[in-house]
């Protein structure tokens, strides 16, 4: 499965991904400290700027995803036009665009291993039990695996459908797409344990 | 036979198993010096189940599997290095996102270190001449592909008995051909499970399975025979129409 | 412990899945997305444990960077995003869920399930997205609710059909409903 990580390279991909993160919670929380819509549109400068650095492609995939959030801005603004405290609302509007954004420029400079890393360096004081950080492993694994096979099949049943009905398909091929779930979901048990399962010998496994 | 192949040693003692107070199978008993094998039966004669209680990943109702001397229901660490089981869906088999650590996976499980495991997924990748595939998705292969990378997955485990459920169900002819070729050079024992006795071919000795039971064990040839007549029997009659107890 | 870790796993799949299969018309010409049906049906389905372990699994890997999000958004953006609230109020949800459709045996599968799932995705779900919104846009809780309110009555229906849903995967696969266990 694609990840959101942009293929551009940037100078960010090389950094250790737990800093990055160190970063944006500090960020995020500083964001909330400010009131001030100059400081604040200050801020999404800046952060426009980093959007810009890496070049024209990675400015514009990372402003589309900004996208989603129009519906708020139009919301935001028009409420506080009748309120008429526009300062304030462009303060909170800018703040919101800010955290995502921020959020995002890690997801895109941040591969997936490194992201994994993050999770298992966070994992690791928690000293959950082998069986338990391997089953997370394997759960993650199955998902990823699992999401592209599940959604060919859900395509599959939508198409069966509309190969013997005038309508497009609605809910009802819901239920015979988690019931696929759920027996593909036993067979691959059956699998895992003819290949010894999660549950195996802890002692036998040193790897990190 | 090119390879010597150690063979493995089946025993079964009047085996019965059923689900929810339905008989699958049913007083099969057995015992066989396995090299090559072929279990050929209609669909729901019960061959699958058979398959899943001689890996031991269900335990017996009644009676006895021994696989080596071993059973393999309660010792799942021998069950490990004794056998290793082909499913017929690939979707069903392959838990990991991409081709090494989908092979890396089962050599973590036998107890090597995440290192080694990949040493040794990377050396059976290249014996099957892939190691271009290492980091290939396993969402982007064909389903023969696929089927591949199942195969690769078990023999890194280099289980002494490997058992084949359908392993070519819905393949086309080449990519059946390839896949029977690698299988043929496996230096463990096979057991292949299948409803058509055209895979067979190779396969000195045959069982055939009919309602849960053993209906036949011999030659291949004498068994695929009395098979293919039973099939065509059948076949003129109407017996799709039934509806199971 | 296998089947367990794997139902997770499929449900959570089953969550991405259903938010990426185009969008579902509910009958009056609105389309929606199945993906909070998927994560009712966590609750009802699963139970509270294992349905809340599959949506923070699934949320989990949106955080790592995956597009599992219906429209294809995912990262870590979403949570730091005016709707980060219902995504946690999620987990909470199929937690609800589940414990309802345990505990409430006097009523058919369908209706406790259709409760639980209601109770779950419109109640306890809203209440942490509004909070969440509210705090972040700067608004009030009764400003905050209004501007979600056109959605709620989509997740009734969806509720709604969680319930019967569940009532007929549990007549087909009575085994694994292991809320009802």
């Amino acid at each position: 499965m694609i990840s959101l990580t942009s293929p551009v390279r940037t100078v960010a991909h090389g950094w250790p991904a737990g800093v990055k993160l160190g970063l944006l919670c500090a960020a995020t929380v500083g964001l909330y400290a400010l009131s001030d819509p100059r400081a604040m549109a200050a801020v999404v400068a800046v952060v426009v700027g980093l959007y810009a650095l890496p070049g024209r492609v990675f400015l514009r995939t990372g402003l589309g995803r900004l996208w989603v959030l129009w519906p708020f801005v139009v919301i935001l603004t028009l409420w506080h036009a009748v309120t008429g405290a526009l300062v304030e609302g462009a303060t909170v509007i800018l703040r919101m665009i800010a955290a995502v954004a921020l959020a995002n420029l890690v997801t895109m400079t941040t591969s997936l291993s490194d992201m994994m890393g993050v999770m298992r360096a966070l994992m690791r004081p928690l000293r959950l039990p082998l069986r338990v950080t391997r089953a997370v492993e394997i759960a993650v694994a199955m998902v990823i695996r699992m999401t592209p096979v599940l959604l060919e099949k859900g395509l599959l049943l939508a198409q069966s459908w509309r190969a013997r009905s005038m309508r497009r398909a609605n809910w009802n091929i819901v239920l015979p797409f988690v019931l696929v779930a759920l027996d593909d979901a036993e067979r691959v048990a059956e699998a895992l344990k003819a290949r010894g399962g999660i549950a195996t010998d802890e002692a036998n496994r040193h790897g990190t | 036979m090119t390879s010597p192949v150690a063979p493995s040693r089946i025993a079964l003692t009047d085996l019965a198993f059923g689900v929810g107070g339905h008989e699958i199978l049913r007083g099969m008993t057995l015992s066989v010096d396995v090299t090559r094998l072929g279990i050929i039966g209609r669909n729901g004669s019960g061959k699958s189940t058979l398959v899943r209680v001689l890996a031991g990943l269900v335990a017996p109702n009644g009676g006895q599997v021994r696989i080596n001397g071993h059973d393999l229901a309660r010792d799942r660490r021998a069950a490990l290095a004794e056998v290793g089981i082909l499913f017929q869906n690939p979707d069903h088999q392959i838990i990991f996102p991409t081709v090494i650590e989908e092979l890396a996976f089962g050599l973590t499980q036998q107890g090597n270190t995440r290192a080694q495991a990949r040493d040794g997924a990377l050396a059976v990748l290249q014996r099957f001449g892939v190691s271009h595939w290492a980091e290939t998705a396993i969402a982007t292969l064909s389903q023969g592909q696929k089927h591949l990378v199942c195969l690769m997955a078990v023999v890194a485990m280099k289980p002494r008995l490997l058992l084949l459920d359908e392993p070519f169900a819905g393949l086309d002819l080449p990519t059946k051909a390839q896949l029977a070729r690698y299988l043929a050079l496996y230096e463990g024992a096979l057991v292949h499970v299948t409803h058509d006795a055209d895979d067979l071919a190779g396969y000195p000795d045959c069982l055939w399975i009919d309602e849960g039971r053993i209906r036949a064990h011999g030659p291949t040839p004498e068994v695929l025979l009395a098979y293919r007549a039973a099939m065509q029997r059948i076949g003129e009659a109407d017996d799709l129409a039934h509806l199971a107890g | 412990m296998e089947r367990d870790v794997t139902l997770i796993a499929f449900f959570a799949a089953l969550i991405a899945a259903l938010g990426l299969i185009p969008a579902i018309p509910l009958g009056f010409g609105v389309p929606i997305t199945a993906q909070n049906l998927g994560v009712m049906l966590c609750g009802t389905v699963l139970g509270a444990r294992r349905g809340a372990l599959s949506v923070l699994l699934f949320l989990g890997l949106v955080a790592l960077g995956l597009p599992l999000l219906s429209g294809g958004r995912g990262g870590l953006g979403v949570f730091t995003g005016p709707t980060a609230g219902f995504l946690v109020g999620w987990v909470v949800s199929a937690i609800v869920a589940g414990l309802i459709v345990r505990h409430w045996r006097g009523v058919s599968l369908t209706v406790s399930a259709a409760v639980g799932a209601l109770v779950g995705a419109v109640v306890v779900s809203y209440a942490f997205g509004i909070v969440w919104l509210a705090h972040m846009l700067d608004r009030t809780l009764v400003e905050a609710t209004g501007m979600m309110l056109v959605f709620i009555p989509g997740d009734v229906i969806k509720a709604v059909i969680a319930g019967f849903l569940t009532a007929s995967i549990y007549k087909a696969r009575p085994h694994m409903v292991l809320s009802r266990r």
